[in-house]
């Protein structure tokens, strides 16, 4: 309305024509602003975390603000180290121990841990003291505030800092956990505080939605260097309504945020994708049986973390557990820095292992796992198929262990109180399952060249099967099987990688991961997070019952229902009314015994102007009568009447009682009410609130009713 | 004025930092990776791979510009085998970001956690003789501000200012806010109001 009301005076001067542009281009200043902010603050971050990262390891003493491998770049040591070189110092050498030996084992295992709970523990007090809500992940929060429920203080710019800053820290300490889910967190906390900004967004929560919407576009982003990606998981798992203009409005923010993080250029590789890999040997028509195994594994792996983590963090819910959180951080770190350290391949960060998994055995890379019996003696030709040495064996089963020993921690990782994602570590466990499967396919089409699936593309000498793809593959799958995301996840993939020539072989894996994993266990983990938080969040699945309205709706039997007047009632019945019942708002109705309906009007309202009108209007005192119509009364002995017809919504959405509730939680759901009302034959019957909707769907597939809470 | 202050503090640190650092650490490298010379050589002794790393312009950033200076005597004719093997890339960073954002990092932890032992130490000695004067609101569980009448009352105290005043009043209401979120998070475990 106030749109309408600008737009109508643009004629009237050239003032009001300045204001009617502002109002309409201060939507896209304000994403503007935000994709701008969010990139900062991912640069800022990603910096910061991996500078923290290595501090674990050892410093630099000449610059102590880089990390190893920018301190290590301009070395001029022609032979290969395992990255350590003259200008960074590892913590035995500071301690002024030689670099090697057992002593330093132990010293540097020493440090490792120690650092990590340092990291962990100033997290989670962090979080504790300044703002307890930046716990978590964020998206099933986040899910449910755009879906039209209002949690205060979420996103607030207390919730933005610590936030930030705890998330640099948990991911420096070494845990399981990733920053993408807490980064759409943080960036529709930025969308939030700059919608203030801009009146026509901070004023009207609807509106404002779309901003979040954005935002949330935006953080996926800068966390993946995924703009289209972004824009579609905000389509996907975020936002409940998404129409055109969020699109275009999520495009443009996604599209600022990336641009600004590539400039920042935290990781000094130029490509604004986090593990660029760039095969150039195209994919064989059978890789698509392992594809579509992986797919099932992939699956199965995700509903196992699922029940897992809800078992946990039902455990964790509503038991002592709870009362001792930064305890259990300490303790959760001190499990994980224990157990990483002696393995090479859980010791690095989660998102180098990602990378040297992904990444296809050449000339640089001098790990285990590209051991191969390889003598280049051809130089034409591109990195041939070998027989895999010792090395790849020893890496396999380190890499085995890692997988065990990682799904094991984020399962009791994720939803701890510090800030915690999940997405990097789905991604961890799927590359190793997935690499492994490619070098078994490997060496089997290395072994039987002429069987018939290798025959045509794997000649004696051509390289046809790529691990790393098949590691991209895995990752993909059981992302999908966690999240049960399907379209975002494929794009996010692939701009993640570079690798387009795959799309194929991600949508089947992709597929078949959702397919399993829906088959196994019906909610994906964010809907389940939002279950077990009893969140008043109705989800999309179709409602399959035949019920009427009038089986949900208040009053029940045996129960009044509460109506307020439109001319007889004193300000002393309504507050009487107010304290009796609990109700978020009450119908207006002619009188009691017609019970014809005149509109509805809210707890909050009611409130507000009683107390206004107490400090306002003289005379006006507990037997004044308030009135709901617009005639003013002729009578004008006793107190001042109190006239309350502009908080009074006169046109409430009514259904009749015998309207099947699979219309109603359509229009629940498309509408986005709190309430509705219930009429027969033209009269007031009873309400149906947003509550009763989720209480009855929830009794309807035999759940436990009691578990939605409401404020 | 504290802000100005300590975005003073912040800028000075910076720039002495800045005066001490040699420019040692250069923003554009190439990296080449090649294998060992005893894959094209049969008589050499070397059997570690090659890594070699220049400062050199982007289109120089290639086998011959920088391996083959290098090894020119050694390899003497079998140029055209051993590049095709050799992996260059040309990286570029800035370090003037890094050590920007690594400051900045580091303060506002600082900051942090200064201000946290402040609460947590001398916060309850000082609040003590003004919280006596101050009503709380004790209406927790509800979810309405009413913006209008909210706010405990302000007694008129002569010695304090008005400025003081306000940012206690701000400060009690932010901790009534966190007190509230604790409670819902670590107490009742659910992120509802």
């Amino acid at each position: 309305m106030r749109h309408r009301y600008i737009v109508k005076k643009i004629q009237y001067s050239v003032w009001d024509f300045i204001k009617g542009a502002h109002d309409a281009w201060s939507g896209w200043v304000c994403v503007l602003l935000v994709g701008v902010v969010t990139g900062c603050v991912a640069g800022v971050m990603d910096i910061g975390a991996s500078w923290m990262t290595d501090l674990k390891l050892g410093i630099c003493p000449q610059a102590f603000w880089l990390n190893r491998e920018q301190c290590c770049w301009s070395s001029n040591e022609t032979t290969f180290d395992s990255g350590n070189c003259s200008q960074w110092y590892t913590w035995p050498e500071i301690m002024g121990h030689s670099r090697e030996g057992g002593f330093a084992y132990f010293v540097s295992f020493f440090f490792y841990t120690l650092w990590a709970l340092f990291f962990a523990a100033l997290s989670a007090s962090l979080v504790k003291m300044f703002a307890p809500y930046a716990c978590g992940s964020g998206i099933p929060e986040i899910k449910t505030i755009l879906s039209g429920f209002i949690i205060r203080g979420y996103l607030g710019k207390w919730t933005l800092i610590v936030k930030s800053v705890g998330l640099m820290l948990s991911v420096s300490a070494g845990l399981c956990l990733g920053k993408e889910g807490p980064m759409v967190h943080i960036a529709s906390c930025i969308g939030n505080i700059f919608s203030y900004l801009f009146p026509k967004y901070g004023k009207n929560e609807a509106k404002k939605r779309e901003i979040l919407s954005a935002a949330a576009a935006a953080g996926v982003s800068v966390a993946f260097g995924a703009p289209i990606g972004g824009v579609l998981f905000s389509l996907e798992e975020v936002s409940y309504y998404f129409p055109l203009k969020t699109l275009w409005r999520s495009f443009f923010c996604a599209l600022i945020a990336a641009f600004v993080i590539r400039s920042i250029n935290p990781f000094g590789n130029e490509h604004s994708v986090l593990f660029y890999v760039k095969y150039n040997e195209p994919w064989i028509l059978f890789d698509l049986v392992p594809a579509l195994a992986l797919g099932i594994l992939g699956g199965a792996i995700g509903t196992v973390f699922i029940k897992g983590n809800l078992y946990w963090c039902r455990f964790r819910k509503f038991s002592k557990l709870g009362h001792y959180p930064v305890t259990e951080v300490l303790t959760v770190t001190l499990i994980t820095a224990v157990i990483s350290y002696p393995n090479p391949y859980t010791r690095l960060n989660m998102s180098q292992l990602i990378y040297l998994l992904f990444s296809q055995c050449g000339i640089s890379n001098s790990d285990d796992l590209c051991d191969y019996n390889r003598n280049f003696t051809n130089v034409n030709s591109a990195v041939e198929i070998a027989a895999a040495g010792p090395g790849v064996y020893r890496a396999i089963w380190l890499l085995i262990l890692a997988f065990i020993v990682y799904l094991i921690l984020t399962i009791f990782t994720f939803g701890m109180k510090v800030p915690c994602g999940l997405f990097i570590p789905s991604l961890c466990l799927g590359a190793i399952m997935g690499r492994i499967v490619g070098i078994g396919m490997e060496q089997l089409a290395y072994n039987y060249p002429e069987v018939w699936i290798f025959a045509d593309e794997c000649s004696k000498g051509g390289n046809c099967i790529n691990p790393g793809l098949y590691a991209m593959i895995g990752a993909c799958a059981v992302l999908g099987g966690v999240t049960r995301m399907t379209i975002s996840l494929i794009v996010i993939m692939f701009e993640l990688t570079g690798g387009v020539r795959y799309i194929v072989l991600l949508m089947a894996a992709a597929m078949t991961s959702k397919w399993v994993g829906d088959a196994l266990g019906r909610q994906g983990i964010y809907d389940a997070h939002i279950a077990l938080n009893g969140y008043p969040f109705l989800g999309k699945e179709e409602f399959a019952h035949t019920t009427l309205a009038a089986d949900v709706m208040q009053p029940k039997r045996n129960e009044t229902l509460s109506v307020i007047t439109q001319d007889s009632m004193t300000i002393d019945d309504i507050v009487n009314l107010l304290k009796e019942t609990e109700h978020n708002g009450y119908p207006v109705v002619v009188s009691k015994e017609s019970q014809y309906l005149v509109g509805f009007v809210l707890r909050r309202d009611l409130n507000l102007a009683i107390e206004n009108a107490k400090r306002m209007i003289d005379g006006i005192s507990v037997m004044s009568v308030v009135y709901f119509t617009s005639a003013t009364p002729a009578q004008s002995l006793g107190p001042p009447p109190l006239m309350l017809k502009k908080i009074l919504d006169m046109a409430p959405i009514t259904v009749t009682d015998q309207t099947p509730m699979e219309t109603v939680v359509d229009m629940f759901r498309k509408l986005g009410l709190r309430q509705t009302l219930v009429t027969h034959n033209g009269r007031l019957l009873g309400v149906i609130t947003k509550k009763d909707v989720l209480r009855h769907i929830k009794q309807m597939d035999n759940e436990d009713p009691n578990t939605v809470l409401f404020n | 004025m504290w802000n100005k202050i300590l975005i003073g503090i912040f800028i000075i640190s910076m720039v002495e930092t800045g005066l001490h650092v040699e420019a040692q650490y250069e923003d554009k490298r190439c990296k080449c990776i090649c294998p060992s010379l005893s894959s094209v050589l049969n008589n050499t002794k070397e059997t570690e791979r090659m890594m070699v790393i220049e400062n050199v312009p982007r289109l120089k950033c290639d086998c011959e510009n920088v391996i083959m200076p290098r090894i020119a005597d050694k390899i003497k004719g079998k140029e055209r085998e051993f590049c095709p093997r050799c992996q260059c890339k040309f990286e570029n960073r800035n370090t003037s970001i890094i050590k920007f954002v690594v400051i900045l990092v580091i303060w506002v932890i600082s900051l942090l956690v200064v201000y946290m032992l402040f609460l947590i130490c001398l916060d309850p000695l000082l609040n003590k003789r003004v919280k006596a004067n101050y009503q709380e609101h004790t209406n927790e569980e509800d979810d309405v501000t009413l913006s209008g009448v909210a706010g405990p009352s302000v007694h008129p105290m002569g010695a304090r200012s008005n400025v003081l005043n306000r940012v206690g009043h701000q400060q009690d209401k932010w901790k009534r806010q966190v007190r509230e979120q604790r409670k819902n998070i670590y107490d009742r475990h659910t992120m509802l109001n």
